[in-house]
């Protein structure tokens, strides 16, 4: 991981000096008024030839500019626009562009002292976050190949305030490539034993993690995630991970943990119902909600949020073979209501549906959320823009889309109803798991919504079908292509928004 | 549609099943209680208990509010009526509103399409409603029926099968509603041409059934803007050269609905001689395989001058908006909506109870959702994001006209596309595919054609365009 250092202003003898610059900015100032004076004004005239007027998107490269007194100087010098308006968001937009202009570099100083210490922040975050690579398994890559830069000072006046702002976003970082890489890894690798040993490993920040096996599911009556599990030789887990970082003292709501639950199928080859061949390694991906809660956990155990939270995450491979799951098959879950497992492919439902009754049951959480790649409908529905957000409390829904729409993972609201839910009926259940094509993602959380109990009072829900956005089929601004993450950040800053201190 | 009689009391002889609209298990009249409770009658909304030794038919009212929820009562009565040929509903004591909103309920539920049949079908053709003051019910009635009468005009064209209404019958059928005030100017191939209209020109090319645009103008009394509805009205949908599977395919007699809604508005407007002016543009095309059928591949010059690559002929109905929406633009319009059974992929989004809603402009979304809800023809806002529209980049065009491979998000897509030649007028779209028809009976229509969208612009208008 690049390191991100906060120095004093000064011009470097080498690397990279980059110039963050908004739209309609008069005149140059800091450093990058010291390196235009230091070249004759050569970087001005550069930029002035480029048409480089800081617009969002814009970038002009100097490749080492000749200093008049003739000493050692940047071997390029790189402006960026950050357009009308400077905000932390279009920071982290440059920062991400920034990456791919200096990634060469081995080290690069960012004149950054005419930005808030937030907004110098969100650009290291930027770059940060689009930096991110996954080479475990390249053995024979050239060192020419590989990305140089390791060390990004960002040169403020206020490296203090800076410093503090940026704390915080590492944790953060640390928990959005945490998740990247458990997507990103091979379904024979990382498969549900391993994927819950590396929850084990988030004990060292502070968390509590319990893991438990078949027998303890069975034990708790978990038919559905069985289930699924059964066509497999791989064992399924059912992980807890607890944070409890809020200050002691609190009554009432205050005290109750916020809960967030995952779906991780480590490798969906849809089972008895199987996919056609084309396209299915992407199926190791479709633990991406778990990796999601997994990530987001540790963001929160890592920068110390002052809140008490919970993460659960159902572990288990959907695989064809003797022993597998048919369809017409009908299973008990913990809360006791039955499913006729009508295909095999629509798993994922079984597996949160046991995760969240354990859930609500044992921890009466303030909220629940889950994150699922839950439907192939929903990208029909949305494409890779949106993920789906189906909720029963408008509140809890409109905190998730602002917080969502803040850290660019977005989220579009989506109906459920009566009328749909009547689609999951069955003829010789208490559902059945799939309710036709129409509606396909909304019959999906319905079906879901049934195993959020709220005879006993109101329960705040929300499902985020991410199967459209947790995977990119091309770079994003902050994310090369693959693994996104999504839902670590906007999670986190729902957290950070409404549920601390 | 049923004839209805309003009337102060039955008739003497009266036989026909009477229908009490009932509010809660207390409300049944004492002679009636005993049979009521065996039949488990609690007035609860939806409930309808015919107690057949009494020609009695005790429907729930509930809480009853909303004029919708008469019409559900309303309707619930006609389901009950069974096979009789008459019967009455008895809304004395309700308030007029309530009462025009029960008949109204009882017409949409009630609706049959005969013309194909040799044999009379059974069931209600005349209702009469009881009520204390006729005359205070009628100009309700008359307001209240002529949506309705919207509605099933809307369903009878939507019915029609692809042999009998072709673009030209369709036209034909519109021309004949200048006898209700409204001016109809329908545009041949010579003019289409005049004017450039190079995507209604491609998709009605391989058909012998040649493109019309139909325009229909109601002046209103008020000198404002016109709203302009806009309706895809593709005769019957083979798909064309991109040709669809035949299973189910007697099913695209129907991708006219969204133009069979606007004309079915139209009349509603006029029937209740609305003070707003109003336009439909209707593009009117079969999209047939021929020789003379346009190909995946081919460039198309709009009627806005912009290029588009066709990527897939059976994605014919967003050409032939773009053309109908980019002439709309002449009205200068206040507001414009297209109607459209447009894409499969807003099935898969929302399934058979909602119809997708895109648009430039919050507050006519919010309105036409207002009176969506309003007449139970329910909308979800759906997005056209920034990527939507990247993923129509051409090669060789201004614009592709869908995004080519499986899995896409094909009414987002759909929605950028049309959004290029929306004009700058607020405009709202609606993808109707997949509410268009009921696969079951619902409280306010038999299965089949629903007529979406008619009652829902009449609504429109009614509440936010006659001020």
């Amino acid at each position: 991981m690049i390191d991100i250092a906060f120095v004093k202003p000064a011009l470097p003898r080498h690397g990279a000096l980059v110039l963050p610059i908004g739209e309609g900015t008069e005149a140059l100032t800091g450093l990058a008024q010291a390196i235009d004076a230091a070249t004759g004004s050569a970087v001005q005239r550069a930029l002035t030839a480029a048409g480089f007027k800081g617009r969002k998107g814009q970038s002009c490269t100097i490749w080492a500019p000749a200093l008049a007194d003739g000493a050692a100087g940047p071997a390029r010098v790189v402006a960026i626009g950050l357009g009308k308006e400077v905000t932390a968001e279009a920071a982290e937009a440059a920062g991400g562009a920034l990456y791919g202009l200096i990634q060469v570099e081995r080290e690069a100083v960012v004149a950054a002292e005419a930005l808030p210490p937030p907004v110098a922040a969100a650009l290291g975050m930027g770059l940060l976050l689009r930096s991110y690579r996954f080479d475990r398994y390249r053995t024979k890559e050239k060192e020419e190949d590989k990305p140089k830069l390791e060390r990004l000072c960002i040169a403020t006046d206020a490296a203090s305030a800076a410093k503090a702002a940026w704390a915080p976003l590492r944790a953060v970082a640390d928990g959005v490539f945490l998740t990247r890489d458990l997507v990103t890894e091979p379904p024979n690798i990382l498969n549900p034993p391993e994927m819950a040993e590396r929850c084990r490993a988030l004990e060292s920040l502070g968390l509590t993690v319990e893991i438990m096996g078949p027998k303890e599911l069975k034990k708790l009556g978990m038919g559905a995630i069985l289930g699924v599990a059964q066509g497999s030789v791989q064992e399924p887990r059912m992980v807890v991970m607890q944070w409890n970082g809020a200050s002691k003292g609190k009554k009432g709501a205050a005290q109750r943990p916020v809960a967030f639950i995952g779906k991780g199928v480590t490798f969906d080859t849809g089972g008895i119902s199987i996919k056609p061949a084309a396209g299915m390694e992407d199926m190791k991906w479709d633990m991406a909600g778990a990796g999601a809660v997994i990530g987001l956990m540790a963001a929160l155990a890592g920068r110390k949020a002052k809140v008490d939270a919970v993460g659960l995450v159902g572990l288990v491979e959907n695989m064809p073979s003797g022993s597998a799951q048919r369809p017409g098959d009908v299973v008990t879950t913990a809360s006791g209501q039955t499913v006729e497992v009508i295909n095999t492919d629509a798993e994922g439902r079984l597996v949160l549906a046991d995760v969240l009754h354990y859930c609500q049951t044992r921890f009466a959480p303030r909220f629940m959320v889950d994150l699922a790649t839950l439907t192939g409908a929903i990208i029909i529905a949305l494409g890779h823009e949106h993920a789906g957000l189906f909720s029963n409390d408008d509140e809890l829904a409109g905190r998730i889309m602002a917080a969502g729409k803040a850290v660019g993972e977005a989220c579009w609201r989506m109906p459920l109803g009566e009328a749909y839910d009547k689609q999951i009926k069955s003829e010789i259940a208490d559902m059945k798991n799939v309710g036709g094509r129409p509606g396909g993602s909304i019959s999906a959380a319905q079906f879901i919504q049934r195993f959020v109990d709220t005879k006993a009072g109101p329960m705040p829900w929300a499902h985020l079908d991410i199967a459209g956005t947790a995977w990119s089929g091309k770079d994003l601004p902050t994310a090369p292509k693959g693994a996104t993450a999504f839902g670590v950040r906007l999670l986190d800053r729902l957290v950070a928004e409404h549920y601390e201190g | 549609m049923l004839t209805v009689k309003l009337r102060r009391a039955p008739r003497e002889d009266a036989r026909a099943p009477l229908a009490l609209p009932l509010p809660d298990a207390a409300a049944v009249p004492a002679a009636l209680r005993a049979a009521a409770e065996a039949a488990g009658f609690t007035g609860a909304a939806g409930q309808a208990v015919l107690l057949p030794e009494r020609a009695v038919i005790l429907i729930g009212t509930g809480a009853a509010r909303r004029a919708l929820d008469w019409e559900e009562a309303g309707g619930a009565a006609a389901a009950a009526a069974g096979e009789a040929r008459r019967f009455v509903i008895d809304a004395r004591g309700l308030a007029p509103a309530d009462a025009a909103a029960l008949a109204a309920g009882a017409c949409l539920r009630a609706w049959r399409f005969t013309r194909y049949r040799a044999e009379p079908q059974p069931g209600p053709r005349r209702l009469d409603l009881l009520v204390d003051d006729p005359e205070a019910v009628a100009p309700l009635w008359d307001r209240a029926a002529a949506g309705v009468r919207g509605c099933l005009l809307a369903r009878d064209l939507a019915m029609e099968p692809g042999n009998a209404l072709t673009t030209r019958a369709f036209a034909a059928r519109l021309e004949a509603l200048a006898e209700h005030g409204i001016a109809v100017d329908v545009l041949g191939r010579k003019r289409l041409a005049r004017e450039g209209m190079g995507g209604l020109l491609a998709v009605g090319g391989g058909s012998e059934n040649p493109p019309r645009l139909a325009v229909l103008r109601w002046r209103g009394s008020v000198a404002a803007a016109p709203v302009v509805f806009v309706g895809k009205g593709i005769c019957f949908d083979t798909g064309g050269i991109s040709i669809k599977g035949a299973a189910g395919m007697e099913a695209m007699k129907a991708d006219m609905a969204g133009a069979a809604a606007c004309v079915g508005a139209m009349l509603a407007l006029a029937l209740r001689r609305s003070p707003a002016p109003a336009i439909a543009v209707l593009a009117l095309a079969e999209n047939a395989v021929g020789a003379q059928s346009y190909r995946p591949g081919d460039v198309l010059r709009m009627g806005s001058g912009r290029t588009v690559e066709v990527i897939d002929t059976d994605a014919e109905g967003r050409l032939v908006l773009a053309d109908a929406l980019h002439y709309a633009q002449r009205f200068k319009p206040q507001a414009v909506l297209d109607l459209a059974t447009l894409t499969g992929a807003i099935v898969t989004a929302l399934g058979a109870h909602r119809a997708g809603l895109f648009g430039t402009d919050a507050g006519l979304l919010a309105q036409a959702q207002a009176a969506g809800e309003a007449v139970g023809e329910r909308l979800w806002p759906m997005p056209i994001g920034a990527r939507h529209r990247e993923d129509l980049a051409s090669a060789i065009a201004d614009l592709k006209q869908c995004a080519s491979g499986q899995r896409q998000p094909d009414a987002c897509h759909a929605a950028a596309f049309l959004r290029e030649f929306a004009g700058p007028a607020p405009w709202a779209h609606l993808d109707i595919a997949g509410v268009d028809d009921r696969a079951e009976a619902t409280a306010l229509g038999p299965r089949g054609p629903s007529g979406f969208g008619a009652r829902l612009l009449d609504a429109l208008v009614a509440m936010y365009f006659e001020h």
